[in-house]
């Protein structure tokens, strides 16, 4: 299981009042999953991504992403955990503007031992990944909005998190460029068993997703969408094979979406 | 290292804004050096001049009244007294037009030896100065700027009390910026205009031995008590020691404007770094969430302002450099000879080197602080 969250609850203080954003949710998600998180604006459906994202704590119940018990960890831990383990995609993007796309996806990089060549090759091929070797140079304002959100993709998968959380990915974007990163999320989360939870507003999300979770006045509702347990058992296969796979490619290691793309452009 | 292009990055954000501040802090930064070589080089340039076997004598009243020229041969026949020489300033220029001036005094030639024996002339210099009547002895920086060499025949045109026009011959070197004429050339031209040279401003006389000037000071001082013109006698350091000690409140006044400044350059920093951190809230937010600990994102910020600074504080401490360097060789050193004394020097480099990169810390630090502590998810908006 990639997160399990057990009777959550997180309560703000807005001035005198005190406004309770999620009520005792639970909510599990399994390894590979691409899970959309809607429900109407102040629903806690990003304080909830928040949460698990390890950005946030509850004020009650308990967090483990990646077997990890987030709601034990210190401030430095939690930032340690957020560079290994989580990548994040935005609404608007919040890319650097002075830094070129190039530098912008390695940020996630420099908090890592790696080498710098190891860092600019591994860059690369998360640009390539996204479909945006060609604009590695370019800054954000030199970007259009759906190759803005690429870049934010790129950074997000380069340090290989076995989390990716995507706020409102689609929510700047025209239906063309909405459609493609939707679809990108997709392919990165079935070919590289990514586990995905994306706040969104957008219905055309749900055709991409494998469960969807509404949330309503901070609680979490059964969910509306979830596959069969035929679709699961397959899912589960398909995982299993895809790891199989790129074991015997030779991948550096399990899920290292990056590297496998690597490995993978080296044997076409 | 990694962080090196990131940081470079965000000092160019804003062009305009990094190059005004290095310019705003590189100014402070160059006069707080300028004003640190004053004490020093005020010490330096009175070491330089004085001596503590050196007596003066002037005018009780003032520099403004002369003495009686009789004054010297009584002094000079004092017990103790190895030699006397009066000083006359001529304020002679040699380009009227331009009317730049340089220190030029009128002495006798036999005093000049006897009461500065320190002061590096050749005996042939010595010997033609007294031996002709129209030698002049000039100081190596004088004939520089002027292209002059020893024989070269030179006019004067005095522009103070004495309006005369007199032909010099050079005859030898004497120091730096001086100018020195005989006394009884100047005399004579007086005279041919119907006036006489009958009084000196500064009586000079060299005591046998430092253990008697305090002697000789007393004595001097009672010799003309209770006369029309009396008389006020000091050591040559005591003398120069009063004319600066005169500039010594204003030193002091300039000392706490250096450290206003300094204050000034603190706040401008800060607020400029402020407002730079400020409008990058939801980046640092963006690399909180990455996953960037606090004292990264601090060392970061901190690591811009104090690169800034620093670097402004090297093209500060440059440019005082080379203002006194530019300074040393340029033609108001000629004029006011104590410029020579006055130099950057390697303890005012790395203070001030030390005090600009302190400016960046500091300036840097208290909104990095705050910047560092942001919640990544409220600097992201992403709240529902």
């Amino acid at each position: 299981m990639m997160i399990e969250i057990t009777d959550v609850s997180r309560e703000y203080r807005r001035g005198a009042d005190r406004v309770l954003a999620l009520q005792s949710v639970h909510l599990e998600v399994r390894v590979g999953r691409f899970v959309a998180l809607m429900g109407p604006s102040g629903s806690g459906k990003s304080t909830l991504l928040n949460i698990l994202a390890g950005l946030d704590r509850p004020t009650a119940g308990s967090v483990r992403v990646a077997g990890t018990d987030l709601c034990t960890l210190k401030d430095d831990a939690l930032a340690s955990f957020r560079a290994r383990q989580v990548g994040f995609v935005f609404q608007f993007f919040n890319l650097i503007p002075v830094l070129d796309a190039l530098h912008n996806v390695e940020l996630p990089l420099l908090l890592t031992r790696m080498p710098k060549a190891e860092r600019l090759d591994r860059v690369r091929t998360a640009l390539k990944v996204v479909g945006l070797a060609e604009r590695a140079s370019h800054r954000p304002n030199e970007l259009s909005g759906g190759e803005q959100q690429r870049v934010a993709i790129a950074r997000a998968i380069v340090s290989d998190p076995a989390l990716i959380v995507a706020d409102e990915p689609t929510g700047d974007l025209d239906a063309h460029n909405a459609h493609e990163t939707l679809g990108l999320l997709r392919e990165l989360g079935s070919s590289f068993n990514k586990t995905i939870v994306m706040v969104t507003h957008d219905p055309r999300a749900e055709e991409y997703v494998d469960e969807v979770h509404v949330l309503d006045k901070g609680v979490l509702h059964a969910p509306t969408k979830s596959p069969t347990p035929a679709q699961e058992k397959e899912a589960e296969c398909g995982a299993r094979t895809r790891r199989e796979h790129r074991h015997l490619a030779g991948a550096p290691r399990d899920g290292d979406a990056v590297a496998a793309h690597e490995v993978r452009s080296a044997r076409s | 290292m990694k962080y090196v292009p990131l940081v470079l990055r965000n000092l160019m954000r804003s062009p305009l804004r990094t190059l005004l501040t290095v310019i705003a802090v590189a100014l402070a930064i160059s006069l707080v050096s300028l004003l640190r070589t004053l004490p020093a080089g005020m010490d330096r340039a009175m070491n330089n001049l004085s001596s503590n076997s050196r007596l003066s004598v002037t005018n009780e009243s003032g520099l403004a009244y002369p003495l009686p020229y009789a004054y010297l041969g009584k002094i000079a026949s004092l017990d103790g007294v190895e030699a006397a020489a009066s000083w006359t300033w001529l304020a002679g220029a040699y380009d009227v037009d331009e009317g730049l001036t340089f220190p030029s005094f009128a002495i006798e030639p036999e005093g000049l030896a006897g009461v500065w024996p320190d002061w590096p002339i050749t005996p042939e210099a010595h010997q033609a100065f007294a031996r002709q009547r129209n030698a002049a002895l000039v100081g190596a920086d004088i004939m520089k700027r002027y292209r002059w060499k020893i024989g070269d025949l030179v006019t004067l045109v005095g522009t103070g009390h004495f309006p005369v026009k007199l032909e010099f011959q050079i005859v030898g070197e004497i120091g730096k910026s001086l100018f020195l004429l005989q006394r009884e050339y100047l005399d004579q031209a007086l005279q041919a205009q119907g006036s006489q040279l009958d009084s000196a401003p500064t009586l000079w006389i060299r005591a046998r031995d430092p253990a008697v000037a305090a002697r000789l000071q007393q004595e001097i001082e009672a010799l003309f008590r209770n006369s029309p013109a009396e008389a006020v006698a000091q050591t040559e350091k005591g003398y120069f020691g009063t004319v600066f000690s005169s500039l010594a409140d204003v030193l002091f006044l300039v000392l706490i404007v250096t450290g206003l400044v300094a204050l000034c350059v603190v706040f401008i920093a800060g607020n400029t770094a402020s407002l730079a951190i400020r409008e990058r809230h939801t980046e640092i937010g963006l690399l909180r969430a990455l996953g960037f600990p606090r004292r990264t994102v601090l060392g970061l910020l901190v690591g811009e302002t104090t690169l800034l600074a620093g670097l402004a504080g090297a093209l500060g401490v440059g440019s005082a450099i080379a203002l006194t360097g530019w300074l040393r060789a340029s033609r108001f050193a000629v004029e006011f000879p104590v410029l020579s004394d006055f130099s950057v020097n390697w303890i005012i480099v790395i203070s001030s080197l030390g005090f600009s990169l302190a400016v960046g810390i500091v300036a840097g630090l208290l909104p990095s602080i705050k910047a560092s502590r942001v919640e990544p998810a409220q600097a992201l908006r992403m709240l529902d």
